[in-house]
């Protein structure tokens, strides 16, 4: 599949702000089963500075500073992107899920070494008894593990309703989990909460969505589990499926607070307003590039 | 404290059985290497002791050695506790510690360079990744950022303590923001100048030349290699427990002091926002925890710090120094896998070892910390604020269990180590020499090619003999420590420390300072003009002023109403009645501590602006601050005798402000600091006087000698007056003389001649002979004063109203002009919502 995604980030201040620091993650990855075409990130004002550097998951970030007097801030980031399929699960045949979680501990094994860091509490994702208690019906003794995380990812689908507006970033796990209620983000978060409180290797993905689906409004939000043999298997359980091709992946980390798409710092500014657009237009082919003319805002590649 | 009147005759010390005493032998004689001190202790006996630490008491008052005590609601200062009689160490020995620190430095350097780079320690097995992965301190966005010739660890501190039998070991690391090197360079001025004679015959080693290195280091790792590389400074500001030491250690080194908000990043580069505009900084020498430096990479919640920092030393633009990121390896945890970690690294065995400790992420560590955990000590495995360690001794059945709980459901978190029977040093108390258990902080620095350590150090000591808990937050003290030259060793020269490459620089003043000087300036004013008023008010008070004597109630009264102390309708109000709001007003004035319009407020805002202010006051000027602060009782006092009472309490304190005025016209150098005090003193006094004008002449009746010399007693001109006229007091000449007279330091126009002159003076004037808008504005006062009909303007309140509103109307936005061309950096920082 290709897409073109076109996202805008909109923040307007009561007053004007002397300066803005912000760190972007708005480019697509390049994976196995991704190619970027394509990724511009144009901001207004047009006097913006940036430069990109690669993060501590891999991830490509950037820094960007508007160091004159401005009223708004306009980040808008447009990108093609191809989504190839990848070869077939076979939950079936994947380890029993006590064997991973051992599998874990055996940190001389590089492979395991990286995903140690997505097992234990981070700053978004943490639990108590009864969030391990829900998820503990899913892990039978010796069932294989991908089994088991669908199951639970689509009993998350099941038994929470998606709320746009219902939650906020601080809204914690526990909290979601007793009003079984969220938006994607919360229910990332809730998984990989589950996962992670029984010994797994969860990490949470940020990106973006075919529009129509479920969540396409914003940009969007699910959960990799570590499947030795298969690597990470992405799961959305806001949509109930395993990732394919509607998903094009920007980001990963430990939860939200480590591939949040735009946070920044002003400098003055009072009261601010925000408005965030998302496309995700599936294309016939790949277009030609196009000559990029400069308009208003001045123009980055990649 | 030991009296001199009740000084036993000799000195008597009896160490605590089962330690090592670092004086006294098993035989209960002075070791070889303080027999010189302790002979100097025995001819000088208690008594005179006595007397030469009363004089090192005053050395450390004089200069305000303070450190602040978290969690003390008044936010106070306490004065440093020093204990007079050093630690002495002996040369050989102290080699032993030196290479043994140096080691030590080399290996945690090693290891941050692994941990930001390859983290090979965890591939290779030799570290367990929760000590990283779950360290809060492990900084992922420092991760793989090049440090100049990889040097992370640019300053460190070791604790160490000597057990039973004589060897010293390893009590902590701190690899972050290491303090007590200032503090620990106040306590060897103390030392060496109530003890000069013992100093100098026992060849105690000298400090100095460890700060050359010191800055030498610094210099190294400039990677701009410009002549003069600029290095700041950064505290969390006056409110930290070691600000103190921060102002010292700048004023020492010549670096300039800066808080979070006074540096800017542009273009990847980070500036300090000077007077003169923004200035390149090439070395922050950061004092400031690394998650608080960059709100942009680090806490999501915090707006402290440098958004943008982390993308300058990204860009190699600026070094941090320590590297951002190094409490890694502030986790006692560490400490088990060092010796092995020794070997592999730099081949060598591990000098000196670290107090067992055993990190319950093991399980073996863990059954044997949950068998012996009442003989441990239990501390948390990444230390964090508010979290202590826990005495396994002390603990109740049921305590214990509940920790062994704790223990079991999160392992990781815990580590035990064994409680270390610290040796003792004798203290001087007020029964004479009592021993106490020591711990000795050594610290050692990067000097280009290798560390080198300070041949000294801060010793701390326990709060009582029983106590091993060292810690001067909760009232334990310290004490100089001498290190010894070596026999055989050439004598140290005294050589003079070189001379600092950038010397002839004078600090560059942060805008913050200029801006907290202004304020001060104004606010000092403010609160004396205030106090002249409520002078002046209070006799109307006495009920001799409604039968006609002094002044009266109604001049009173038209004053308060002009400054919208009183609503318009007083006027018409029975006589008793105003009288009854008068005194409200003024118990307001005097006492109360919410309204912004009365004294004490302001007087609280004097001491908000000199606490930030504070390496650039005089001892003597923080002495009349606090007697300022005394002088004001505060919370609301009923009952006129009270009221009245407070007439002395104000002559007081406006003598205090007048003594504060002197010091700083006759003490304090001629920098732009001190013309930013001045300028706010000058700017405010203009609009008090301007409002006094203003109100107490509008409704006074054709020259009504009590309310025209309340104003002169207000305006400090009273004599001034009857020196220059000899006659009754007339409108245009106390007009003339408050408005338009420059010779009276206490008119409007000498006010304003003054900030003609300072507006001069300061950075930035354009070449061309353009004035910028703050002296255009003063320009136009001072001729609209100067070209002043009195004599008109007396006659016509309605013309002088006017006059009077116009001027004050242009001082205002003079100061208005003033701070957005030279101090209106310190915006506010905000973080925007993520989305």
């Amino acid at each position: 599949m290709i897409y073109q995604v076109r996202h805008l980030t909109r923040y307007s201040y009561a007053l004007s702000v002397a300066s803005t620091h912000s760190e972007l993650r708005l480019t697509p990855r390049e994976l196995p089963w991704q190619s970027v075409v394509r990724s511009v990130i144009t901001v207004e004002p047009p006097s913006a500075t940036m430069r990109g550097f690669r993060d501590y998951f891999g991830n490509n970030a950037r820094y960007c500073s508007v160091l004159e007097p401005h009223h708004e801030l306009a980040i808008t980031a447009e990108s093609i992107v191809e989504v190839r399929e990848t070869n077939p699960l076979m939950p079936a045949a994947t380890l029993p899920w006590e064997q991973v979680r051992a599998s874990l501990r055996a940190w001389d094994d590089p492979v395991a070494l990286q995903s140690f860091e997505f097992a234990s509490e981070s700053r978004y994702v943490r639990w108590n008894a009864a969030i391990a208690e829900y998820a503990r019906s899913s892990f039978t003794p010796q069932r294989p593990i991908l089994e088991a995380v669908i199951e639970l990812s689509s009993r998350v689908h099941g038994d929470f309703k998606y709320k746009p507006e219902s939650t906020d970033i601080d809204t914690s796990v526990e909290e979601v989990f007793r009003s079984r209620r969220g938006v994607c983000q919360d229910f990332a978060h809730l998984l990989i909460a589950m996962l992670r409180a029984h010994g797994l290797a969860a990490r949470y993905v940020s990106g973006y969505l075919r529009s129509g689906s479920v969540g396409a409004e914003a940009s969007h939000a699910w959960v990799g589990v570590f499947v030795p043999g298969h690597g990470w298997v992405d799961l959305d359980p806001t949509n109930d499926v395993v990732v394919a091709t509607s998903h094009v992946t920007l980001a990963w980390g430990r939860d939200y607070g480590d591939v949040t798409p735009v946070k920044g710092i002003t400098m003055g500014g009072g009261e601010h307003t925000i408005e965030v657009v998302v496309r995700v237009d599936p294309l016939a082919s790949i277009p030609a590039p196009v000559e990029v003319r400069r308009m208003a805002g001045r123009r980055w590649d990649r | 404290m030991i009296d001199e009147a009740v000084a036993p005759a000799t000195w008597t010390y009896s160490p605590v059985f089962g330690h090592y005493d670092e004086v006294l032998d098993a035989r209960g004689r002075p070791r070889r290497h303080w027999r010189r001190l302790a002979n100097t202790m025995t001819r000088l006996g208690p008594g005179q002791f006595a007397r030469r630490w009363q004089h090192g008491r005053q050395i450390i008052q004089a200069n305000g050695i303070t450190f602040n005590v978290y969690g003390d609601p008044q936010g106070q200062e306490r004065p440093w506790p020093v204990d007079p009689i050093p630690l002495v160490l002996a040369g050989d020995e102290w080699q032993a510690i030196e290479a043994a620190v140096q080691q030590r430095a080399t290996l945690l350097n090693a290891m941050l360079a692994d941990i930001y780079g390859p983290l090979r320690l965890l591939s290779d097995g030799s570290l367990p990744p929760e000590l990283i992965f779950h360290n809060p301190s492990f900084l992922r966005a420092c991760h793989g950022l090049a440090v100049p010739q990889s040097v992370f660890l640019h300053h460190y501190a070791v604790d160490m303590g000597r057990s039973p039998d004589g060897q010293w070991w390893v009590l902590s690391d701190r690899t972050q923001t290491p303090s007590g090197l200032g503090y620990a360079l106040e306590n060897r001025m103390v030392s060496a100048q109530i003890l000069p004679e013992a100093f100098k015959r026992s060849q105690v080693r000298p400090l100095n030349r460890y700060f050359h290195e010191y800055r030498q280091g610094l210099f190294e790792l400039t990677r701009t290699k410009r002549e003069n590389p600029r290095v700041v400074l950064l505290t969390p500001g006056p409110f930290n427990e070691a600000y103190f030491e921060h102002a010292y250690l700048a004023k020492y080194l010549g670096y300039t002091l800066v808080e979070g908000a006074d540096l800017v990043v542009r273009d990847e580069r980070v500036f300090l926002k000077t007077l003169g505009g923004l200035v390149p900084v090439d070395i922050i020498l950061r004092r400031q925890d690394d998650s608080y430096c960059d709100p942009l990479s680090f806490r999501g919640d915090s707006v402290l710090g440098v958004p943008g920092l982390l993308a300058a030393v990204r860009a190699g633009h600026v070094v941090v120094a320590n590297a951002l990121g190094s409490g890694v390896l502030e986790t006692p945890a560490l400490s088990g896998f060092l010796p092995a970690l020794c070997r592999a690294r730099l081949g060598e065995k591990l000098k000196m070892p670290s107090l067992a400790t055993w990190w319950c992420g093991e399980e073996k560590a863990r059954r044997y910390v949950l068998e012996h955990l009442p003989r441990l000590v239990i501390k948390p495995a990444f230390p964090r604020f508010g979290l202590h360690p826990v005495f396994g001794a002390g603990l109740s059945a049921s305590e214990r269990d509940d920790l062994r709980r704790r223990i079991e459901a999160d392992p990781t978190q815990y580590v035990a180590q064994e409680q270390m029977a610290l040796s003792t040093a004798p203290v001087l108390s007020e029964h004479g020499l009592e021993p106490r258990h020591v711990v000795l902080r050594v610290f050692a620095v990067w000097s280009g090619d290798g560390y080198v350590v300070m041949p000294g150090g801060l010793t701390r000591i326990s709060t009582s003999e029983d106590s091993l808990v060292v810690s001067i937050q909760q009232g334990g003290g310290s004490k100089d420590t001498w290190v010894l030259a070596d026999h055989d060793e050439e004598p140290l020269p005294q050589e003079p420390v070189r001379q600092p490459v950038d010397i002839s620089r004078t600090p560059d003043l942060p805008s913050r300072v200029a801006d907290n000087m202004f304020w001060l300036g104004r606010y000092l004013e403010r609160v004396e003009s205030m106090g002249r008023l409520a002078r002046a008010l209070l006799p109307a008070l006495s009920s001799e002023a409604d039968l006609g004597g002094g002044l009266s109630i109604e001049s009173s009264l038209e004053l308060l109403i002009g400054y919208e102390y009183l609503p318009e309708e007083m006027r018409g109000a029975p006589v008793l009645e105003q009288r009854r709001w008068l005194e409200k007003v003024l118990r307001w004035i005097v006492f109360d501590t919410e309204r912004i319009d009365a004294l004490s407020w302001n007087v609280n805002q004097v001491r908000r602006s000199a606490r930030s202010l504070k390496e650039r006051l005089s001892s003597d000027a923080w002495r009349l601050l606090n007697r300022l602060d005394q002088e004001f009782p505060s919370g609301v006092i009923s009952g006129e005798a009270h009221l009245l009472n407070q007439v002395n309490t104000l002559d007081r304190a406006i003598l205090t402000l007048a003594s504060f005025s002197g010091l700083m016209m006759e003490n304090m150098t001629r920098s732009q600091g001190w013309r930013f005090l001045d300028i706010g003193r000058r700017l405010e006094r203009s609009l008090q006087l301007v409002e006094l004008l203003r109100h107490g002449l509008a409704g006074v009746v054709s020259d009504d000698q009590a309310a025209l010399d309340m104003l002169l007693q207000i305006a400090d001109s009273a004599i001034t007056y009857r020196a220059r006229y000899y006659t009754t007091l007339q409108t245009d000449l106390v007009l003339d003389l408050l408005l338009v007279d420059e010779a009276n330091p206490r008119s409007v126009g000498f006010q304003l001649h003054t900030l003609a002159i300072h507006f001069k003076q300061l950075p930035g004037q354009d070449p061309s002979g353009r004035l910028p808008e703050e002296q255009q504005k003063i320009v136009k006062l001072l001729t609209a004063v100067r070209l002043a009909r009195t004599t008109e303007l007396a006659a016509d309140r309605q013309q002088l109203g006017e006059f009077l509103d116009g001027l004050k109307q242009d001082l205002l936005e003079a100061s208005t002009a003033l701070s957005s061309r030279y101090l209106s950096h310190s915006m506010s920082t905000r973080l925007l919502a993520s989305a």
